[in-house]
């Protein structure tokens, strides 16, 4: 959907011209300031967005038929108690009032009371994110130790042996479900093999607990980038640079790993902002399915509680995420090539 | 290129050095393709199975199962799937979940390419601030934890399938729009689209007539791998029990349910998962190799 | 002397030497004579292309030429003539795809089917080569000095600071200013001349006795193209490299090469030193060429005398002469059978039935 898998070509967020166009203010002779200007101007322009999806959220959540005082009270609460509960909870104010005081909480840093947990969502959202946190690095570092070599050796020899058996794999990857996978994962390697449990027990801090919904989520990722990387980096190879190198005396692993990587590697870069939505949105499921607590699964808990307050601040860290993460990889892109860091040339 | 760059590491020497040969045949080699007709006969034959075959057969049907059938292993007579546990034959609820997951796919791609397309159209095209606010409010979407929202709405709306529909639409829209915009700049600087612009064209005309044309195939690529996508998260729904209704039959419910019987039954879970796997598996092959192939040119 | 093309001919004259040019013939390199054993050997070669769908494109057609050490030959021909195929072959750089047959002898050694280490040992080292797009050549990513350290490092056993230094030396040398800082730079941030003496430094690195120029200039404008040329060649005096320049430009090869080779359809069709070839021209394929170039004495808006047709279909073989087609000149026997190129002259190869000059009427 936003982001799919396969379609189309990473470009960087909509917000800005593609590829170097966004650090056209870094052209200048300084290093130093023309970064923070750039660094400056896109945080403006992301702030906005967060405020847009916040309010989206506000705007869909309140639009539900249930609320949380009658969630909270169960089905037999009396009228007149969940009347009580209404007004305890601030819930018979019109949304903008409720909105706003949100809005003003945020600002100072509070990000109100969860309506269910009683508790506040900082507090709540402090204990969840780093077990998605631990999940999602966990998933990138094995995303990455074996896409990366996977891809070298598959542009190595094109249609080779490996070639054509990664390719073969990377599709079947990307084309299977998170929580199919997940349940394939679980009737392998825990049911018949128990080498790793079904579910998570504890709070997560256990490596094994992990593996699995890692792996989960690792799977697609790798698909995706093993193909994009190879294609890469077999484009790089058609470069006249390439060439060159081998006109040095270079072998060709040489070349590939040491000149074609570097170039592909910006792509690469660009690429997993993109997908960071996509990643959070596998997190959620996964996290559902090993019983891991962590801020995805708290999502579907506090939808299904219409716990408001707990919602956006779930949703809002989930944008600033991917907010940043594009930011991010917008300006690693430009500090990685050197064409925008140091300028066009003065011939 | 004559020269064939069979070898990522050998360079081939320049175009210019080795005179083309010059044969191109289009159709015809379209259908000589395995990476493009495998999958799309795989997708036929699927939704001849989903949407024809129940008329044509008796197939039982998929909800209103008495317990007494409940629990039938596969390959049982007059059940090749077997029966789930409340007695509904699971062959037929493969066939009906399948419409649904069809249905739904073609519809918010509808809907998406339609709408989305034309919105990023008119920015790429027009520029200025209708660029710029679109461009905002598709950042807001992209920035999005698109699962969340579609939660949302569906819960909002009630479910059904047409709002699950409506719900995945909301994200199938921004996805077109950003790529129907991207075409439509990098099409707009076209030397004939120039000259259309020029010749002071109508834009509607030139729209139309050069830059649609021109985009159809990108659009197309993209339709079938979005497909792919959507199938998924309309079986995440369902899984999570969001997504359509009890007691219609889909296959991400089909696989929720099944998650409990795992280790007992694991056909309950499998059996609907080489469904959707192959599904999305041969819609990504399709769109996959169309746009390899319109790529080359 | 003055070339049909109103050019000066042969070799520009070094400094010092106001030699005729009867002597440039003469290798370069101090110390070796005349029966130095030739710095490559080339013969029968043959160079075939399959694509996936079974086409085959004959890319050379059996060339042989020889090399001495520190000479300066040109190979002429328009695209698709087989000259970069050929060049690529020396280097031990065509893809897998290619079937080469016949014999590339590199001061006595057999390149053609040499495995792939060894041809790692003798690109860069024993043959360099500069190319045609200095925009492309470099890669983007990369200092500059990190990769002409890269070359030096390949086949030197420096460390890091002694090949560092040698980076700034060879920058010195190919007349980059301000050296030690351009090590440091990214290739977008010099001028396509520059970039191109960077390239030029690269092949230079670990001192190959040939190096190989491929339309090294042609994408560069006429100043910094001579400046380039004279680049080449006071290395090539410095150092004792041989040059093979690569051109479609004849009045390039005119200016600077010693002896010219001209190549038509994966064949080569008239050899001489550059002197002979344009004095007296055999080949009708090279007097169209020489003809086709615009001169300076020519009145104005006049109509160049063009090749028609066009070049061969490499994929077919035909009998007869390749140029037959579109050759004025062209006789029945000239359809029927190929002339094999042969010494018709001292000093002058051609393969051709009817060539110009002999039993025709003199013309131009």
């Amino acid at each position: 959907m936003s982001t799919s898998v396969t379609a189309g070509e990473p470009g960087t967020s909509s917000a800005e011209p593609s590829r170097p166009g966004g650090g056209a203010a870094a052209g200048r002779r300084l290093a130093g300031s023309p970064a923070l200007r750039v660094i400056g101007r896109r945080l403006l322009i992301t702030i906005p967005v967060l405020w847009g999806v916040t309010f989206l959220t506000f705007l869909v959540l309140n639009a539900l038929p249930g609320d949380a005082a009658t969630a909270l009270l169960g089905a037999n609460a009396t009228p007149a108690e969940i009347r009580a509960e209404t007004i305890k909870l601030h819930l018979n104010e019109s949304i903008w009032v409720r909105y706003w005081d949100w809005l003003v909480g945020l600002l100072h840093g509070n990000l109100g009371t969860s309506l269910y947990y009683n508790q506040p969502v900082t507090s709540i959202l402090g204990q969840r994110i780093p077990v998605t946190l631990e999940l999602v690095v966990y998933a990138l570092v094995i995303t990455f130790v074996i896409s990366v070599p996977l891809a070298i050796l598959s542009a190595r020899k094109p249609r080779g042996a490996v070639d054509r058996t990664s390719m073969v794999f990377s599709m079947a990857s990307l084309s299977v479900a998170p929580y199919v996978l997940a349940l394939l994962l679980i009737l392998v390697f825990a049911v018949n093999l128990q080498w790793f449990p079904a579910l998570a027990s504890g709070t997560g801090g256990d490596i094994r607990d992990l593996t699995l919904p890692a792996i989960t989520l690792a799977i697609p990722l790798i698909g995706f980038y093993v193909r994009f990387l190879r294609a890469d980096l077999l484009e790089q190879m058609s470069e006249e640079y390439t060439v060159t190198a081998l006109a040095k005396g270079l072998s060709r692993w040489k070349v590939l790993s040491r000149h074609a990587l570097r170039n592909s590697f910006i792509g690469l870069i660009t690429v997993i902002g993109l997908n960071l939505a996509t990643l959070i949105g596998a997190t959620v499921i996964v996290e559902q399915i090993f019983g891991l607590s962590g801020i995805g699964y708290e999502l579907l808990r506090a939808i299904n509680n219409r716990d408001v307050p707990l919602v956006e601040g779930i949703v809002l860290v989930f944008a600033t995420i991917v907010v940043l993460a594009n930011l991010a990889t917008d300006l690693t892109y430009d500090a990685l090539d050197p064409r925008i860091r140091h300028g066009r040339s003065r011939s | 290129m004559a020269v064939p760059v069979a070898d990522a590491l050998s360079p081939a020497p320049p175009a210019g050095d080795v005179a083309a040969p010059g044969r191109r045949s289009r159709t015809r080699g379209l259908l000589r393709t395995p990476e493009i007709t495998i999958p799309a006969a795989v997708l036929l034959l699927l939704l001849f199975f989903c949407f024809v075959w129940p008329h044509i057969y008796p197939v039982p049907p998929p909800t209103g199962g008495s317990i007494l059938d409940s629990g039938l292993p596969m390959w049982s007579p007059g059940h090749i799937f077997g029966t789930d546990n409340v007695g509904n034959d699971i062959m037929s609820r493969i066939l009906y979940g399948g419409q649904v997951s069809f249905e739904v796919a073609a519809a918010v791609q509808a809907i998406g390419l339609v709408i989305g397309g034309a919105l990023g159209v008119i920015a790429g095209y027009f520029g200025g601030p209708v660029d710029s606010v679109l461009m905002r409010v598709l950042d807001v979407f992209i920035a999005f934890p698109s699962l969340v929202l579609i939660l949302a709405i569906v819960d909002s709306l009630g479910q059904s399938e047409l709002n699950v529909i409506y719900a995945l639409a909301a994200f199938s829209i921004p996805a077109f729009a950003r790529v129907s915009r991207a075409a439509t700049l990098r099409l707009r600087d076209q030397p004939f689209v120039v000259a259309a612009r020029l010749s002071s064209v109508k834009s509607w005309r030139i729209i139309s007539g050069h830059l649609v044309p021109n985009m159809m195939p990108q659009l197309l690529t993209f339709s079938l791998l979005g497909a792919a996508v959507v199938i998924i998260l309309e079986g995440a729904l369902d899984f999570l029990g969001y997504g359509i209704p009890d007691p219609a039959p889909s296959w991400g419910k089909m696989i929720a349910n099944g998650q409990t019987m795992l280790s007992v039954r694991p056909s309950l879970v499998i059996v609907p998962s080489i469904f959707l796997f192959v599904t999305v598996i041969c819609l990504n092959l399709l769109g996959d190799g169309l746009r390899a192939r319109w790529e080359v040119r | 002397m003055a070339g049909p093309l109103g050019q000066r001919v042969g070799r520009r004259a070094a400094p010092s030497a106001g030699a005729s040019s009867a002597e440039r013939h003469e290798p370069v390199s101090p110390g070796s004579g005349p029966d130095a054993a030739p710095l490559l050997e080339v013969s029968d070669l043959r160079v075939r292309f399959r694509s996936r769908d079974g086409m085959v494109v004959n890319a050379v057609q059996g060339i042989s030429f020889t090399v001495e050490p520190g000479q300066t030959l040109a190979i002429i021909g328009e695209s698709g003539s087989g000259k970069t195929v050929s060049a690529y072959a020396l280097m031990g750089l065509l893809p897998r795809t290619a079937q080469v047959s016949g014999s590339i002898r590199f001061r006595g050694v057999e390149i053609v089917a040499l495995g792939e280490k060894a041809l790692q040992d003798h690109r860069g080292r024993n043959v360099a080569m500069v190319f045609q797009n200095p925009e492309r050549s470099l890669n983007p990513t990369m200092q500059i000095g990190d990769q002409i350290t890269e070359a030096v490092r390949q086949h030197l056993p420096l460390g890091r600071r002694q090949a560092a230094d040698r980076a700034v030396e060879l920058l010195r040398m190919v007349r980059i200013p301000a050296p030690e800082r351009r090590c440091h730079e990214y290739p977008h941030q010099l001028s396509g001349g520059m970039r191109q003496r960077v390239v030029i430094a690269i092949a230079l690195a670990c001192e190959p006795q040939l190096l190989i120029a491929d339309e090294a200039t042609t994408a560069l404008d006429v100043t910094t193209q001579a400046q380039i040329m004279e680049l080449l060649l006071d290395l090539q005096r410095e150092l004792g490299t041989a040059l093979l320049m690569i051109s479609h430009d004849l009045a390039l090869a005119a200016s600077y090469a010693e002896e010219v080779l001209v190549m038509y359809a994966g064949q080569v069709v008239e050899r001489a030193s550059a002197t002979d070839l344009f004095a007296r021209v055999r080949m009708p394929y090279t007097r169209a060429l020489i003809d086709a170039v615009p001169r300076a004495d020519q009145e104005s808006h006049v109509l160049l005398p063009v090749i028609g047709g066009r070049p061969p279909d490499l994929s077919a073989v035909m009998p007869g002469c390749s140029f037959a087609p579109r050759c004025p000149d062209a006789q029945q026997d000239c359809r029927q059978s190929a002339p094999p190129l042969e010494e018709h002259e001292i000093g002058h190869w051609w393969a051709c039935w009817h060539p110009c000059g002999t039993e025709r009427p003199a013309d131009a």
